[in-house]
């Protein structure tokens, strides 16, 4: 009687307890604790076997989406999450090879100007509607609309007008655009519904393999499986809707607590630091992925106008003194590869064996030599600045790469900015010719070999662009497909490599790395790292 | 009392307005702009849809035009939208500011549970080895930096015991950022407490409170206690204007969904209504909570409100 009223006082009515005796009330209070503490290891457990249940899976990213509109967002974390929710109208192949998307076929006209892409029947949005030639046609619209403020306007090509007629979309271009489909397989790309812009606020609302549950900005992205996906990805093996039910992308800023989160089995799927991932590598209860298909290439380039870097040779023996192999066995853990052309491995008309033959190769003594021969020598060097910005891996590469250039003869002091401050820092210096010269690096990504053109082509990105020749070169990629294309993408190549405009170092470079628990079976990285659910399973 | 306070909410007013003007004037020589920012990652525009989307922006008009726009934006209510997403500003800060201010309060609080009753057993031990060793404590409270303590918390209670998530929201996930800030910030209000109290446990009329025989809790909680706490009122505002600031990084270690990784993430993409909204916030939360402190003040200490 006494003990199930004890109870009840120590539940209900905890200020009348003072006046009962006090074992009663220390008996109350352990009763208590021992309740409450089974209640905290209970939620513990559900926290850990949350994580392994078959239907869900948790992401840890560094950093959330900046938006899930597929017109706006232009980063890597952006496209990874627009790249769930949103399909193409084409896909590649991990050959660079173009495949059906949302069009079952395309054609185009003889003169190069006029795409017809056939929409596929049956496919619907995530809000029941169907997605037709119209919707298709009304993405067009909206990612060209300079009211969009598209980061990749550019990159949809030179689109004169679009119209849709039964199934069809009928694209017409003010000049030939050899990159179009290539471009339109990327996650850049992405085809909304017309309920994503029905209201005034922008809604995620697409065809892709997940629909958006919930978007809590710079904590989860909730995405749920899309039961009537049917499947076009020639990435993805699963035909039909994702094995998995749910998929959140957490965010968890700092690296060392995203590995404590998959370690402690909060999260399935980690983007792990570059040095965990080396270790993880040899742990069997993880397993690490590589973006085989980033599309990313890391260069090193030259104020090309200031002298001495306008003299090719200083530039070349500038490039035989950079071992790259080191910078990716050394500062990149060897998870990366080291790449010989302008372009990234694997994209159109890219020849590799080609590329080794137009560029410097690593020769210290050579370049030793050449910078002798100019009057510099490691008791006289040349100063210059080495002008970098801060990312996982390269803050080790710019250090070797110190040391590289100073046994060739040459000084460099590191100046190491923050990525938006670097960018604006370039294109003011890439504008002089009377300061100090300076080597600089720097990363680009895409699907299509033709980033060369916003990188080269006159003023080019950050006033890179380098003379009439090679802007003759890349225009004229652009109006030609096909074997014609490829030849002409490596003519830009070749220039851009014997005259040593750029050194070609690794491939890829950032955010290319993700790593999860051994139960993962199935998880797969994309064109341009993005991230592949469809075939995931979740084994016990 | 009216006349202080109406003359403390004027100069708060007045602050915050000028925090307004000189950020929208600062942000402009931070090198690079929200276009080159977006730029960063994939390069697909060419220098003229670049040029174009600034004039769309409104990143082309000269630096006071563009400050003066904002300032009597924000002076309608308007907060702008964020260029990047295109949501509104004070939405997204609205949706985060109640996270941060709990987790500064819950900060406040541990350092304050910690802090004072550490301060006063310093100030009554003065000179002894327990007055040294809290000192010590409070010097390394002070050193550590937060997020350090952060991660070795992390690793004790979230990775080994399973205690606390290592990220995420809720009252579980509280706890462990809210004992790195209190744990760090604890020092300065022991410190505080201690010499607060050294100083006036010397006072006359602590001599004459214990020559009338008062008993010696008495004369500690009545009679020191009180003028204590003003000193330690008056260094709260500090602390939590601190607090706020420090805790920009303990919200990263922690996944935190606080206004503070909002701002960073701005800053990182220039996004320029973003940060002058989290500005403008944040400022006046320490303006704010200053004035308030301020006002308390005058509640605490009589001779204030003759003075006026």
């Amino acid at each position: 009687m006494g003990h199930e009223k004890a109870t009840d006082l120590c539940g209900l009515k905890p200020d009348i307890v003072v006046t009962k005796e006090k074992g009663n009330i220390m008996a109350c209070i352990n009763r208590y604790l021992k309740t409450t503490f089974r209640a905290l290891a209970l939620g513990g457990s559900i926290v850990i076997t949350g994580a392994a249940a078959a239907s869900e899976l948790t992401v840890a990213r560094a950093v959330d989406a900046d938006s899930l509109d597929p017109h706006k967002a232009s980063t890597t974390q952006s496209l990874q999450g627009t790249s769930a929710i949103f399909d193409t109208l084409l896909t590649m192949g991990a050959d660079g090879s173009i495949h059906p998307g949302l069009a079952s076929a395309w054609e185009v006209s003889q003169d190069g100007l006029t795409y017809t892409f056939t929409i596929r029947d049956g496919i619907k949005c995530h809000d029941g509607t169907t997605f037709d030639a119209a919707a298709a046609k009304a993405s067009f619209d909206r990612a060209l609309d300079p009211t969009t403020l598209n980061p990749n306007v550019s990159a949809w090509g030179p689109i004169k007008s679009t119209e849709a007629n039964g199934n069809h979309v009928v694209v017409k271009l003010s000049e030939r655009y050899g990159p179009f489909t290539s471009f339109l397989t990327s996650i850049q790309a992405g085809f909304i519904c017309p309920a994503s812009v029905a209201d005034k606020e922008f809604k995620p609302i697409g065809t892709g393999p997940f629909k958006l549950e919930s978007w809590v900005r710079n904590d989860r992205i909730v995405l749920t499986a899309n039961d009537a996906y049917v499947n076009q990805n020639p990435l993805v093996e699963n035909p039909g809707r994702p094995y998995i039910d749910k998929v959140t992308l957490k965010v968890i800023p700092e690296a060392v607590a995203r590995m404590a989160a998959l370690r402690a089995g909060e999260v399935d799927i980690v983007e792990p630091s570059l040095e965990e991932a080396a270790d993880l590598k040899q742990d069997s209860a993880y397993k690490v992925y590589s973006a085989d298909l980033s599309g990313q290439q890391v260069l090193a380039a030259f104020t090309g106008r200031i002298p001495p870097l306008d003299n090719p040779e200083i530039r070349k023996a500038i490039g035989m003194a950079m071992n790259k192999q080191a910078y990716a066995d050394i500062a990149f853990e060897g998870l990366v590869s080291t790449a010989n052309c302008t372009v990234a491995p694997n994209l159109f008309g890219i020849d590799q064996g080609l590329c080794a033959k137009w560029g410097v190769h690593y020769d210290p003594e050579a370049a030793k030599a050449i910078m002798a021969k100019a009057g510099y020598t490691p008791e006289h060097p040349l100063k210059v600045d080495l002008l970098v910005h801060k990312l996982p891996g390269w803050d080790q590469m710019h250090q070797i790469m110190q040391q590289d250039l100073a046994a060739i003869g040459v000084e460099a002091d590191i100046q190491t900015r923050e990525v938006a401050a670097f960018f604006d820092f370039m294109t003011q210096t890439n504008l002089k010719t009377d300061i100090k010269p300076a080597v600089w690096t720097m990363g680009m990504s895409g699907v299509d070999p033709d980033y060369m053109y916003f990188l080269w082509k006159r003023p080019g990105f950050v006033n890179m662009g380098i003379n009439e020749q090679l802007d003759q070169i890349l225009t004229e990629q652009r109006a030609l497909t096909g074997e014609a294309r490829a030849k002409k993408i490596q003519e830009g190549d070749r220039y851009l490599l014997e005259n040593a405009y750029a050194v070609p170092l690794l491939s890829p470079g950032w955010n290319w790395l993700m790593a999860s628990s051994a139960k993962i079976e199935g998880f797969k990285l994309g064109w341009m790292v993005s991230l592949i659910f469809n075939d995931v399973r979740v084994s016990d | 009392m009216p006349a202080i306070i109406a003359k403390r909410v004027l100069t708060a007013l007045l602050t915050v307005l000028a925090v307004i003007v000189l950020a929208g004037i600062l942000i402009h020589f931070v090198p690079g702009d929200p276009v080159t920012a977006m730029m960063a990652q994939s390069v697909s525009a060419t220098p003229e849809a670049m040029a174009e989307m600034r004039s769309r922006l409104g990143l082309d008009l000269p630096v006071w035009e563009q400050v003066v726009r904002y300032v009597l934006d924000v002076v309608q209510g308007d907060f702008g939208r964020t260029i990047r997403g295109n949501e509104p500003v004070a939405h997204l800060l609205l949706l985060r500011l109640p996270n941060t201010f709990i987790l500064a309060v819950s900060g406040l609080a541990v350092a304050l549970v910690i802090g004072v009753p550490l301060g006063f057993v310093a100030a009554l031990n003065r000179g002894r080895a327990t007055d040294a060793a809290v000192m010590m404590i409070a010097v390394l409270g002070v050193s550590v930096p937060g997020f350090w303590l952060g991660l070795v918390l992390i690793k004790i209670f979230a990775t080994d015991l399973h205690w606390f998530p290592v990220a995420g929201s809720g009252w579980r996930a509280i706890i462990l950022p809210a004992m790195t800030l209190g744990l760090c910030y604890c020092a300065l209000i022991a410190r505080m407490t201690r010499s607060a109290l050294v100083e006036i446990l010397s006072e006359d009329y602590i001599r004459a409170a214990r020559a009338k025989g008062l008993r010696e809790h008495e004369v500690l909680l009545v009679h020191a206690l009180r003028p204590a706490l003003i000193s330690i009122v008056t260094v709260l505002g500090l602390v939590f204007a601190y607090l706020m600031g420090g805790q920009v990084i303990i919200e990263n270690v922690f996944s935190w969904n606080g206004i503070g990784r909002l701002a960073i993430q701005a800053m990182l993409e220039r996004d320029y209504p973003m940060i002058q909204g989290f500005i403008v916030v944040f400022a006046s939360s320490v303006v704010v909570v200053t004035m308030l402190i301020d006002i308390l003040y005058g509640l605490l200490d009589p001779r204030m409100r003759k003075k006026s």
